[in-house]
């Protein structure tokens, strides 16, 4: 290829560079928040992942007992009777200082090795202080660069046995060694030895379980060694659920992205093609000297290989830097539904940035590829013409059309036959929206060519309309962007704004009584904080409580592997306020079916999860060991993605002593009680307990929860805000390139007498009607994603219903955004066109 | 006479006028000019000698860098970008070489434009009155039509109509025939002048063709940003 060519071709940057920049700002754009997002994910992942393996190690099964642990004798009998690759373990959340919530390990060091020796810092750590030392403790080594604290500091730890000062212990400091670099992104687990553990934890001479390895052929062998009220649980069916909830949260964020990356792709192409046409006299003029078709073609596809690859350098710079912004947020989701993770810092894969960098590259020399071949063929400066070109473009209308219809047909047959689950349905969300952003154009086309006959007599809006409607290969694409990303802000809306609306009223049905009495340390279903059972008399009695509830969460083995097992001594009439989508009886009668009769109820994540209905029958292990149970009704509950089971206590602890501590108490006040001064009592009575308590009330939970709903979905308005961001400059840059190639006109207009105001306004009026029609088009197609990710993949990825919520307010908001970004768009080309210099417009070739 | 009163009655004058592309040498310098109202004026030259860059500043489309434009007795210098537009759209018709119809304007709707940014009018006078300027240059009959659907000469046509159709007392016509062939060039320039004597404006035109510059009141060369009479410079016979 010529260098002169390829001079004459690219000298153009320096004479347009705000074009080339918005081109640069879309393949940015895109591979940021791609890799943005995978970088969070992926990081987020492998905590949890790290953390899992930390937890588990490398057993292949885990011997459980009852919620509140067993005695540990029974790991020095196993070990006698020979089973040496056994690791007894003490677990439990514990809150820091700053209030963050960390997972406390106790293990056995001497015992550990096979285990988690490579997975952790275990393998590395100063055994004999840990063993030695009572109340050492080893936090991850990411945890010191940000904590504070050095090497054997002290730090008071609150637990469900009260506040504990440990000794910390940096591996590094310890084996004289440079601080390590923060590798452990998901080190979270603080690792000490299990007799520091037993007492942090309150469980002296207890255990909460024993990691072992068994081969296949030693697994019976070993479960009829087990005495009663132990189990054999397999260590994949403990941790599956988990892992494959976050999946399904990860795969929604994923989906996301590329709905910001198709929105992107808009831009790119939107710019790459104006960029070709409009040095379509310096293509002529080479085409006149001689150059090849071939030389053409090939100079504006390398054009766009320069741009796809300093767009995507510059992307995958701004990606690194979002993603930490991201991870966090990811983390913190990880955290509040699944597990506790911590991430502190992100680590690109060579993998994942070669694949975003190919990404981005390839975008870029894909959208090059129209216009390069347009370039390449054009035989004469008039065949680059854009009235030709947009007569081409009108043509293609109904082409396009024709495959709107087949894709919208095909995500519908997707989605009605309920083809490849979660993945599925995003197929056929992002077909069914592929399809109606395909439609654009020709309704686009008709609206405008409808308002250009209502202009009629009104000759400048009349101009600015069929302008817009001329430039159809340019207006359309742009409009489609901003539409896009104005229905995925409804459809954010509708779903957020539903599920939000939803949980509250759910925590107004489930937050029965009128005050609560927790445990301060963390509540957790594996060995959170407990109550004494004991205390429901005397705070009755103390609050003169019209009746006391009870409620305890805890993992628990079943046939359907681990479960949460919600464990209530309810109020009367409890069922008249909880909300019941199916059973098999209701009211007093279900109670009574509960009370007698081994029945349970589940959430409706549960029963969607484990594929379990009204009548199924799940083996649950309760206080004595395994029993079967009836499915009596599924109720909505968004306490747990995982979903829950609830069992009355009375048949939890059948045939057995009754519960010992319990999670929470719920007091239910007569009517015209003053909670106020009732909690006032209950706190004077709990000052003088060993047990650390505190009472809240309804509202407080409320705000809670609402909180870490909120922390779930500020990672998906942050995508939002860059969608719209990326749909913003895609209208920016069409309307500039439509100024700009409708420059001579505006220039003619003005040397009629049009005023540089009325310039402005044309102009902008014009964003208006772009704004306009994609917030009006942005409705339907918002609504109806939202009420597929509403029907479809929540129910999929979560198995969460919810009552479909119409948000009119945000709605009005949206259309307002997008009216808004469209006008803010038009303002720069308004002024640029307004202060245009004419004669150098009126000598422009048409 | 006071310089004043010399300009006074004169559609159009410039004094030691001097322009100069932003990066380009000078193109015009020391240029007088002085056009009485129904006059009709020639300027002749080579290619790129500033006979479009005068007719440019004569409009108020570039202010001059020297000198005195006057425009219906007013000097542009003083106006900002506003005051000049009105005062352009309320005097002036500008006819161009390659004829800047809008595109998405029907030939009717491109006459009636001035009419709409120039004057008061309501819809259906304009209407009427730009009918009526489209029947005088022969193109009644093709009104719907948009500007693609018309031939060069008809196109031409159109813009002679909308520079005349809202009465200025100057029409700027810049190379009108320089895109069309010779018979169609010669009928539009005659239809031009026809249009220009009826309705008493001034007019200055920009053209190649001795010819057709000789058919004016008056011809003037402009050379190497000079302009000259050339009256002057030809002895009489």
């Amino acid at each position: 290829m010529s260098l002169l060519l390829v001079k004459a071709w690219l000298r153009d940057w320096r004479r347009r560079p705000l074009q080339r920049l918005l081109t640069l700002v879309g393949v940015v754009i895109a591979v940021a928040v791609v890799l943005a997002v995978d970088l969070a994910n992926q990081s987020a992942q492998r905590a949890f992942d790290r953390s899992m393996d930390e937890v588990a190690g490398t057993a292949t099964h885990q011997v459980l007992g009852p919620a509140r642990g067993f005695d540990e004798v029974h790991y020095r009998d196993l070990r006698l009777a020979g089973w040496r690759d056994s690791a007894p373990i003490v677990e439990g959340p514990a809150r820091l200082p700053d209030g963050r919530t960390i997972y406390v390990l106790g293990v056995d060091p001497l015992a550990e090795g096979p285990f988690r020796g490579a997975a952790s810092d275990i393998g590395d750590a100063p055994v004999q202080r840990l063993v030695t030392e009572p109340g050492t403790i080893l936090p991850p080594s990411g945890w010191w660069a940000g904590s504070g604290m050095a090497h054997e500091d002290r730090l008071a730890l609150e637990t469900a046995a009260g506040r504990f000062e440990v000794t910390l212990l940096d591996r590094a400091a310890e084996r004289d060694e440079p601080a390590a670099e923060s590798d452990d992104e998901g080190g979270s687990l603080w690792v000490t030895d299990i007799a520091t553990a037993q007492t942090l934890l309150g469980r002296p001479g207890r255990l909460d379980r024993i990691d072992v390895r068994l081969d296949e052929a030693d697994i019976d062998a070993f479960a009829e060694r087990l005495p009663d009220g132990l189990e054999l649980v397999p260590v994949a069916a403990r941790d599956q659920a988990s892992r494959e909830l976050a999946q399904a949260f990860r795969i929604n964020l994923t989906a996301m992205s590329l709905l910001a990356l198709l929105i992107a792709a808009f831009l790119i192409y939107n710019t790459q093609t104006f960029a070709v046409l409009r040095r379509r006299e310096v293509l002529a003029s080479l085409r006149l000297v001689g150059a090849g078709r071939r030389a053409l073609f090939g100079v504006v596809m390398l054009e766009a290989l320069l741009v796809g690859v300093i767009g995507t350098l510059l992307g995958v710079l701004v990606g690194m830097g979002l993603a930490q912004v991201l991870v966090g947020q990811v983390a913190q989701t990880v955290t509040d539904h699944f597990f506790v993770v911590a991430v502190t810092e992100v680590t690109p894969r060579p993998l994942a940035l070669l694949a975003v960098i190919a990404l981005g590259v390839g975008l870029s020399l894909l959208a090059a590829l129209a216009p390069a071949w347009e370039a390449a063929r054009a035989a004469s400066p008039g065949s680059l013409g854009r009235g030709r070109l947009e007569r081409r473009a009108r043509r293609g209308l109904r082409g396009l059309a024709v495959a709107a219809v087949v894709l919208l047909a095909a995500g519908g047959v997707i989605l009605l036959l309920g083809i490849g689950g979660l993945v599925g349905s995003f197929v056929a969300l992002f077909l069914l929206i592929t399809g109606f952003v395909l439609l654009i154009p020709l309704v686009l086309a008709g609206v405008l060519s409808g308002l250009a006959r209502l202009g009629r007599g009104q000759t400048l809006p009349r101009i600015g309309v069929r302008s817009l409607e001329r430039s159809l290969s340019r207006s359309a694409p742009a409009t489609s962007a901003l539409t896009l990303a104005l229905a995925a802000a409804i459809s954010v809306s509708v779903m957020v704004g539903s599920f939000r609306d939803s949980v509250e009223q759910w925590l107004g049905q489930a937050l029965t009584s009128d005050v609560y009495v927790v445990p301060v340390a963390p509540a957790a279903a594996r060995n959170g904080a407990r109550l004494p059972a004991d205390w429901g008399e005397p705070l009755a009695r103390i609050a003169e409580a019209e009746s006391v509830s009870t409620g305890s969460s805890q993992d628990t083995p079943s046939d359907a592997g681990m479960i949460d097992l919600f464990v209530v001594e309810p109020h009367p009439v409890w069922l008249d306020y909880l909300p019941l989508l199916r059973a098999e009886t209701t009211g007093a009668a279900l109670d009574q079916r509960l009370r007698e009769r081994d029945a349970v109820l589940v959430t409706e994540p549960f029963a969607a999860h484990h594929d379990v209905g009204v009548g199924d029958r799940l083996e649950i292990r309760v206080d004595d060991g395994r029993r079967m149970f009836e499915v009596a009704g599924v109720y909505r509950d968004y306490g747990s993605p995982q979903g829950t089971v609830l069992m009355l206590g009375e048949r939890f602890y059948a045939g057995t002593a009754g519960a010992e501590e319990v999670g929470s108490f719920g007091l239910r006040l007569p009517d015209g009680a003053d909670a106020a001064v009732v909690i006032e009592r209950l706190e004077a009575w709990l000052a003088e307990r060993e047990t650390a308590a505190m009472v809240t009330r309804p509202g407080d939970i409320e705000q809670e929860s609402m909180a870490i709903f909120d922390r779930t979905f500020a990672i998906t308005h942050l995508l939002r805000v860059i969608t719209l961001l990326v749909a913003f400059i895609a209208i920016l840059g069409a309307l500039m390139a439509l100024q700009m190639e409708r420059a001579r006109e505006f220039a003619t207009l003005r040397s009629l007498g049009l005023l540089p105001g009325g310039v402005r306004g044309l102009v902008v009026f014009q964003g208006a009607v772009l704004g306009g029609f994609a917030a009006l088009a942005a409705i339907p197609l918002g609504l109806g994603m939202g009420w597929l990710l509403i029907e479809v993949i929540n129910r999929e990825a979560f198995g969460w219903g919810m009552d479909l919520r119409w948000p009119v307010r945000e709605i009005g908001e949206t259309v307002a955004l997008g009216m808004g970004a469209a006008l803010l768009a038009a303002l720069i080309p308004a002024w640029r066109m307004a202060r245009m210099r004419l004669v150098p417009a009126l000598r422009e070739v048409p | 006479m006071d310089e004043q009163g010399s300009v006074a009655g004169m559609v159009l004058s410039m004094t030691d006028v001097g322009f100069a592309y932003p990066g380009e040498g000078e193109v015009l310098h020391g240029v007088d000019l002085e056009l009485g109202a129904g006059e009709c004026v020639a300027i002749v030259g080579e290619s790129g000698s500033g006979k479009s860059t005068l007719l440019h500043l004569a409009a108020g489309l570039e202010p001059a860098d020297a000198g005195t434009v006057r425009l219906a007795g007013q000097a542009l210098a003083g106006l900002d970008e506003a005051a000049r537009t009105r005062l352009r759209r309320a005097q002036v018709g500008i006819v161009f070489q390659s004829f800047h119809l809008i595109p998405t304007l029907t030939a009717l709707e491109n006459v009636m434009l001035p009419l709409e940014l120039a004057t008061d009018l309501d819809a259906a006078l304009r209407r009427e009155r730009a009918a009526a300027q489209l029947a005088a240059v022969g193109l009644g009959d093709k009104a719907g039509r948009e500007p693609e659907q018309l031939s060069g000469g008809e196109q031409q046509r159109v813009a002679i109509a909308r520079a005349l159709v809202h009465r200025p007392t100057l029409i700027l016509a810049d190379e009108p025939t320089g895109n069309l062939d010779s018979r169609t060039g010669e009928e539009v320039f005659a239809l031009l002048l026809e249009q220009v004597r009826a309705t008493g404006c001034a007019l200055l035109l920009v053209t190649h063709s001795d010819d057709l510059a000789g058919r004016l009141d008056r011809v003037l060369r402009m050379q190497d940003g000079h302009l000259q009479d050339r009256a002057a410079e030809t002895p009489a016979t």
